[in-house]
């Protein structure tokens, strides 16, 4: 850039390059010179200074405040570069269903492991700040259940919403990313209910979102009464039913309600 | 997870699986990093494109995912925040050319979060000076490219990373950052 050594002034142009240090050591030490002497363009420099302090600062305090918070897709990200991960090494652990049979077990129930694969999505309400986690991610949580029998998971009382003892949920909350500012957002669920065999384990328990209105933790009491039911009369196998709401518990609603939407209760 | 027989739940496989949640790969942990770091100033300045908040959240998504395959396939590491936001704006371009497509899409419906408020509270009256409001409606009334350019710029890149992401010159990028801070300088003196 030609900077004039005659008696005009500097323009914001020049001025601004100068701030910005994008000048040649050459311009730079001409536009010194001259800002030395002309009280006018280093008035001028300081007024572009200040603006650009005053635009930053607004964009600091204004903006940052305003935006959601990037607990949610902080989560989505970390479980999908998990599963990027994994589908780029050898070993395919959550590919498809994968039932692990432990022997050696005593008693009335076998034991037992069940790891599902399940969807990964996400959902979010057009005026909620944080993003839904309406599934669970797969690979943080892919299902775990008891290799109970249907009549040991039958004669059980409805063990529906047991507490997760809080440890735990910090586990969770860790393992999603979530800060525990965060936190308040969601509720640490079971995914596969402990009505239907699910395990007290951290495989099996997610962040839910709380603020979910849709497709939220009431919905999936529901479908876990329905499953539950449709076990015990013996209209449908207990792992199944385990199966179905690990791999997608929203598809799994839709499909034993016959419909794509929620119904109200 | 402890193997308690008792408790009837196992465990062998699963502890392999926990450990190797534990330790994220170290790619893994870098693109979580930078996301923390740029997720912010990322979201904002794609909701100055008028992409929706939805939206701009899986650009971002995909930005850091591509920023992992990039890592992973050993390319250049230095001057990642110039290559964040060169992907972000290209995807972003992208995203809007489809959804200007798929017409009736409110490509206005992100300006939620920058739109100055006309009537703040009185609670926020004290905070935002008259000066800054000006400021920022002022902003918000520049070219989309002069605002792009401020932006970038405001995020500290330098004036040959914000040519080559908006495809300028660098004399043009000087000019719109000149006129923009000349603009925004006229109108916090109202």
């Amino acid at each position: 850039m030609k900077i004039m050594h005659d008696d005009s002034h500097l323009s914001d142009q020049q001025l601004l390059l100068n701030l910005d240090n994008e000048l040649s050591a050459q311009d730079a030490k001409r536009v010194h010179e001259h800002l030395g002497e002309c009280w006018k363009c280093r008035t001028r420099s300081q007024e572009l200074e200040s603006t650009i302090g005053e635009f930053v600062r607004i964009e600091e305090r204004d903006l940052a405040a305003k935006l959601p918070p990037a607990a949610g897709q902080r989560a989505l990200l970390k479980g999908r570069l998990a599963q990027l991960s994994t589908s780029e090494s050898a070993f395919h652990p959550l590919h498809g269903f994968r039932w692990v049979l432990a022997a050696g077990a005593a008693g009335l129930l076998g034991l037992g492991l069940l790891i599902v694969r399940s969807a990964m999505d996400r959902q979010t309400h057009s005026h909620a700040r944080a993003v839904i986690i309406s599934v669970p991610d797969s690979r943080l949580t892919p299902g775990a259940a008891l290799l109970a029998s249907r009549q040991a998971v039958c004669t059980e009382a409805n063990t529906k919403n047991k507490a997760v003892p809080v440890a735990l949920q910090r586990k969770v909350f860790d393992a999603y990313g979530i800060a525990s500012a965060g936190r308040g957002e969601y509720e640490v669920d079971y995914l596969i209910t402990p009505a239907l065999g699910g395990a007290d384990d951290i495989h099996n328990l997610w962040p839910q979102s709380s603020s979910a209105t849709v497709w939220n933790a009431e919905v999936k009491d529901a479908l876990e009464d329905r499953l539950r039911e449709m076990v015990c009369d013996g209209n449908l196998d207990l792992r199944e039913a385990q199966q179905e709401i690990a791999a997608n518990w929203i598809a799994a609603y839709k499909k034993y309600f016959h419909t794509d939407q929620p119904q109200s209760r | 997870m402890p193997a308690d027989p008792t408790t009837l739940t196992v465990i062998a496989p699963l502890v392999a699986a926990s450990q190797a949640n534990a330790e994220p790969h170290e790619a893994e942990q870098q693109v979580v990093a930078l996301f923390d770091q740029f997720r912010d100033r990322l979201l904002r300045y794609l909701l100055c494109f008028g992409l929706t908040v939805p939206d701009s959240e899986e650009v971002i998504q995909e930005v850091f995912l591509s920023l992992f395959q990039h890592l992973q396939n050993g390319r250049p590491r230095n001057n990642l925040r110039g290559w964040i936001f060169r992907v972000a704006h290209n995807l972003a371009l992208k995203r809007r050319g489809r959804n200007r497509r798929n017409l009736e899409t409110p490509v206005e419906a992100g300006a939620e979060y920058l739109a100055v408020d006309p009537a703040p509270d009185p609670e926020e009256q004290l905070v935002h000076s008259q000066s800054q409001r000006h400021l920022m409606a002022a902003f918000l009334a520049l070219p989309e490219r002069d605002r792009r350019c401020l932006a970038l710029r405001a995020e500290s890149l330098r004036y040959r990373e914000i040519a080559r992401i908006l495809d300028m010159s660098l004399g043009a990028v000087s000019l719109s950052l000149a006129r923009s801070l000349a603009r925004l300088a006229r109108s916090s003196e109202r």
